[in-house]
């Protein structure tokens, strides 16, 4: 917006605003490599795919930003009216050439952002078919579910207000820690038993709402080994905060080990915090707004630790 | 026009009781409007108090789990159909006549029904705190089958009262935009083609068409909602083949429109500011007045953009995200004209100034962060984060509600015909906009740690960025004393204000400070140019001079 | 694109604040078609159990009705214009009682029924289809009626015939959006 009224081209403010675009370059770029801290560790195939294209939409993010600015805080700084000057400024009604500009600068970039997304979605490819269920009925569910049909490389993950139990169907094992072998592709087949529900691992940076009356697949590669959360991601009624599991992690041994031990264990109650805080809440004298009461623990093989440190 | 009637009969003191009864002049309307919007702004500001205050620690320690759920509920609702909407409708009752030389609105009583219905769905919405089994609690979402629960079991529970009151809101907007498109489309000074409108006006057509063309699917959605809720039919049912994604579908098809109704009568308040405070013309008027019309269309096919991480398919997302990246395009051209009008203008930089400075400001923050949500593999990652939280508070708060505070210091002296305080206005906008970032940008880094939204507690190591939050949101709470005090003390003995105090060009202007009950009245002058002919020195309406003179005549003699 | 502001020409304005209702209300419909379509096409069973499809030729019948009072009111608003307030009156109680025949049928229909409200998504997207359409029907004549009472009042038509025009095109959008529901309930099985 350099306008040069008197046809001598000014030299100076080109330079000083050559500078400046080149320091505001500077600091996007350096943005872009920051937004890689603010995300929580890489442990899937999905997260690098994710993270750069964040990292790129902040450095863009930021020279557009820096650049608005720079504009207001030098007006603000240097177009202010005198003290007592009552004047107006130099009607200028508009520039066709200018309006032409900053529409398809725009335009070109969120296309081109578009495409890379388009791009990395299809090769993030997470989403596998998501088909209507019919609900079932909890007389069947005593006889054991029928998850058989699945391959051994698929976990069922069963979301309920407020649990999650995951069952292994290779294994005949359940629980309601979530255990993975590294490098090792899952696929979630997800259901909810009662309303929507959100499979959130944001170490994994995959979520996928949890819906009632469908099964839903989502393919994972988890990349590192460690403990990670497993948020609901979509409210789900009184003790949606306190919906959460822990994900383990481990090497292709220690998880076969893992699955051994479990399918040596006895069913067993399950972790579920809001059994035990709607007991707390039940014993008060007022007890306070409705709620829907917690469903049971699920029976599982291996409950968890409920108090391990989780990285991410 | 001569100036026959001078000197002017002094009218008699219109009384205080108008603004208590069902009075059908639109400045009147307006005005009730305001004040009724402030006041529930309160309430959902103490709701939003409780909130920042139960997540100042990591552990669910200040209320109750089921409260904290309906308070971050009412909360939601509460500021966006019981503040916003309604302050927004009043700015529109008191400048879309004013602004176009009509005497009134088309349909005075129509209006003056429109805006009664708001304290009444008002307090339906309160009084849900006060029944059975607590208010709805599910989210201003209140995506079935969580809403369609009724834990409590009785026929009259929070959430049948938050369906009944969002859809009386629902038919008090309806009502609202028929009044405002025809009174823009049928009632215009002569002389005032649409190219001649001011963009206030253009964002307001094209915010009530949203209104039009949205709502009735929001209502649509409501009242099958309502029908699983209370008589047990399986709309969105998955037990009796409902589909819970159908209502996602409903809502967000209005309330992604919404956003826009919100934010695009703000737009036209900072195309209305930044000419008067910077003494140049709006850069490329036609281009920002079109792309309103261009952020309509745009806006009615984003929807799915809500919920990517729901059971959407691919295409969809990829369908969806290209249409949402368009919307940066026209509203880009709005914020480049922006800069361009205050681009070497001679900047006075009032309280109102500043607002839209402070406001334009968070808008482009929100805008960057509106584009990284916009492509799916980020918002898989963020979706139902703070991260969403943080966008849309900069967007409503951070942009919308400072640019409805511009308006008002913009706008106080012609509607209540005092000066409101400077000092005050400026402390309020300082304490504004430093609290609302201090609010609203830890929310991002929470976000993309991965902290789900509605939440009413956290993992610890949420915790630093979550007393920033807090304070800040504190800080905000302090914000509006400053504004309330300036308001009250300004309208009971704020110094006269003149015509025309900021110099402004606009046909509202040209009228006294307050206007006559009929604006014009017979005497509506005819518009012979553009608007914001600032620097040119071309009169905006035929007889100007003589208009002025006689205003300044009836101002020296009172 | 000029008009005047004076307070007498207020009427005028009525009817295009009448249309703009009307297109705002075809949206709700169209949620409602959409819904239905939506339920339909992902249903895993669509019919309730005992249930084998619905019976066309009676609401064939009902349709006919209503469309063709649809060319009755037309022909009203026609005799109106030119001044034939007989005819005016006549017609337009026809079409009243073509509009009450309609409801009289789809209540004959609704008894018959062996599905209720709450039969699963079918019998839920039916009766809210048909019984918003049928208020519809009903706040129609009820407007009809009003018009034709005022009709009589003398002088009624100096401020112009915005009554009667919206009410016709009020009907004329009833009719239209049966026709739709038709295809979509009955036809598409």
């Amino acid at each position: 917006m350099t306008n040069s009224s008197n046809h001598s081209i000014n030299t100076s403010a080109i330079a000083g605003v050559s500078v400046w675009v080149g320091l505001v370059v500077v600091i996007s770029d350096w943005m872009g490599k920051q937004a890689h801290h603010w995300l929580p560790v890489q442990a899937s195939t999905a997260a690098p795919l994710v993270d750069d294209l964040f990292s790129f939409e902040t450095a863009l993010g930021t020279f557009v930003f820096i650049g608005v600015v720079s504009v207001m805080v030098w007006v603000m700084l240097f177009n202010r009216a005198e003290k007592y000057d009552e004047t107006d400024a130099i009607p200028i009604e508009g520039n066709t050439r200018l309006e032409v500009i900053w529409t398809a600068i725009p335009f070109v970039l969120v296309m081109a952002i578009a495409f890379w997304t388009i791009r990395a979605t299809g090769e993030l490819g997470t989403l596998g078919p998501m088909e209507h269920i019919h609900l079932r009925n909890s007389a069947e569910e005593a006889g054991g579910y029928a998850g058989d049909r699945l391959p051994a490389e698929q976990v069922e993950v069963i979301a309920r207000q407020w649990s999650w139990e995951f069952r292994y169907p290779g294994s005949d094992v359940s629980s309601t820690e979530l255990h993975l072998a590294v490098d090792q592709r899952v696929t979630f087949r997800l259901v909810s038993e009662d309303v929507l529900h959100g499979f959130y691992i944001p170490a994994f940076r995959v979520k996928q709402d949890v819906i009632p009356g469908r099964a839903i697949d989502l393919n994972v590669t988890p990349t590192l080994e460690g403990v990670y959360r497993l948020r609901d991601s979509q409210f789900s009624g009184t003790w949606f905060a306190a919906n959460q599991a822990d994900v383990v992690v481990e090497s292709a041994e220690a998880h076969q080990a893992w699955l051994d031990n479990a399918a040596r264990s006895p069913l067993q109650p399950g972790l579920s915090q809001a059994v035990s805080e709607y007991a707390i809440r039940q014993a008060r004298a007022n007890p306070g707004w409705a709620t829907v009461p917690p469903a049971p623990p699920p029976q599982v093989n291996m409950p968890g630790s409920p108090d391990q440190p989780h990285t991410a | 026009m001569t100036i026959a009637t001078f000197p002017p009969e002094p009218k008699p003191e219109p009384s205080w009781g108008r603004y208590f009864g069902f009075c059908t002049d639109a400045k009147v309307i307006g005005i009730q409007y305001i004040v009724t919007a402030f006041f529930f702004f309160l309430i959902g500001g103490l709701l939003a108090m409780v909130i920042r205050g139960e997540l100042i620690t990591p552990a669910s320690d200040l209320v109750d789990r089921a409260v904290y759920n309906g308070i971050y509920t009412m909360h939601g609702t509460i500021m966006l159909f019981l503040f916003i909407f309604p302050v927004l409708n009043g700015l529109n009752n008191l400048l879309i006549p004013t602004m176009i030389g009509a005497p009134d609105m088309a349909f005075p009583r129509l209006n003056a029904v429109a805006f009664w219905l708001v304290p009444i769905f008002g307090f339906l919405l309160i009084a849900s705190f006060f029944v059975p089994g607590g208010p709805a609690y599910s989210g201003w979402w209140s995506y079935p089958p969580v809403s369609t629960q009724n834990p409590v079991g009785h026929l009259i529970n929070g959430q049948g009262m938050w369906i009944t009151a969002v859809a009386l809101s629902g038919v008090s907007s309806i009502m609202g935009a028929i009044n405002f498109v025809t009174t823009i489309l049928r009632m215009r000074a002569p002389g005032m083609t649409l190219f001649r409108m001011p963009v206030f006006c253009w964002t307001a057509l094209a915010a009530q068409s949203l209104q039009l063309i949205g709502l009735p699917a929001l209502t649509g959605g409501a009242i099958m909602l309502l029908m699983d809720l209370t008589f047990g039919t399986s709309f969105y049912r998955p037990e009796g083949g409902g589909d819970p994604v159908l209502y996602q579908h409903l809502f967000w098809f209005y309330s992604h429109p919404a956003v826009y109704v919100i934010i695009l009568p703000v737009f036209g308040i900072f195309s209305e500011l930044f000419p008067v405070y910077s003494r140049k013309p709006l850069f490329g008027y036609v281009y920002v007045a079109l792309a309103s019309f261009i952020i309509v269309g745009l806006g009615l096919i984003v929807w799915v953009h809500h919920f990517f991480s729901s059971g959407v398919a691919q295409w969809m997302r990829n369908l969806f995200m290209v249409t949402t990246m368009l919307i940066a395009v026209p509203t880009g051209v709005k914020v480049f004209a922006w800069l361009g009008t205050i681009w070497g203008g001679k900047l006075r930089l009032t309280t109102p100034m500043l607002f839209c400075l402070g406001g334009l400001f968070n808008f482009v923050f929100a805008g960057i962060t509106g584009i990284m949500l916009a492509t799916v593999p980020v918002d898989i990652h963020v979706s139902n984060t703070y991260f969403v939280v943080g966008h849309f508070h900069y967007v409503i708060y951070g942009a919308a509600v400072m640019g409805i505070f511009a308006a008002i210091y913009h706008w106080f002296p012609k509607f209540i015909g005092r000066m409101p305080y400077e000092g005050l206005g400026k402390l309020h906008c300082l304490l504004t906009f430093v609290g609302a970032n201090l609010n609203f940008l830890p929310m991002h880094p929470l976000g993309l740690m991965g902290m789900p939204r509605r939440v009413s507690s956290y993992d610890p190591e949420f915790t630093f960025w979550n007393v920033i939050a807090s304070l800040g949101a504190f800080l905000l709470g302090v914000s509006i004393i400053p504004f309330l005090l300036n308001m009250v003390s300004a309208w009971i003995r704020g110094p006269k204000a003149t015509h025309n105090p900021w110099n402004a060009i606009g046909l509202e202007w040209l009228l006294p400070s307050p206007p006559p009950e009929d604006n014009f009245g017979e005497d509506v002058p005819t518009v012979i140019s553009r608007p914001y002919g600032y620097g040119s020195g071309e009169p905006l309406v035929e007889h100007q001079e003589e208009i002025e003179r006689r205003l300044q005549l009836q101002e020296a003699a009172s | 694109m000029t008009t005047t502001t004076l307070h007498e020409e207020h009427p005028k304005h009525n009817l295009t604040g009448f249309i703009i209702f009307l297109c705002s209300e075809s949206v709700i419909f169209l949620a409602f078609f959409s819904g239905y379509a939506l339920l339909k096409t992902s249903a895993l069973n669509w019919l309730p159990n005992g249930v084998e499809g619905l019976e066309w030729r009676m609401p064939l019948v009902n349709t006919i009705v209503l469309v063709s009072s649809s060319g009755t009111i037309a022909l009203a608003e026609h005799f109106k214009g030119r001044g034939k307030m007989l005819l005016f009156r006549g017609f337009w109680l026809l079409s009243m009682a073509m509009g009450a025949y309609f409801l009289y049928g789809q209540a004959v229909e609704w008894s018959g029924l062996k599905f209720g409200f709450t039969s699963g998504t079918f019998g839920g997207t039916f009766y809210l289809l048909t019984g918003f359409h049928g208020l519809h029907v009903a706040t129609g004549i009820l407007l009809m009626g009003l018009m034709l009472i005022k009709s009589f009042i003398p002088g009624n038509y100096s401020g112009g015939e915005q009554g009667v025009q919206a009410t016709s095109l009020f009907w004329h959008f009833v009719d239209v959006i049966w026709i739709i529901l038709f295809l979509l309930i009955y036809v598409w099985q």
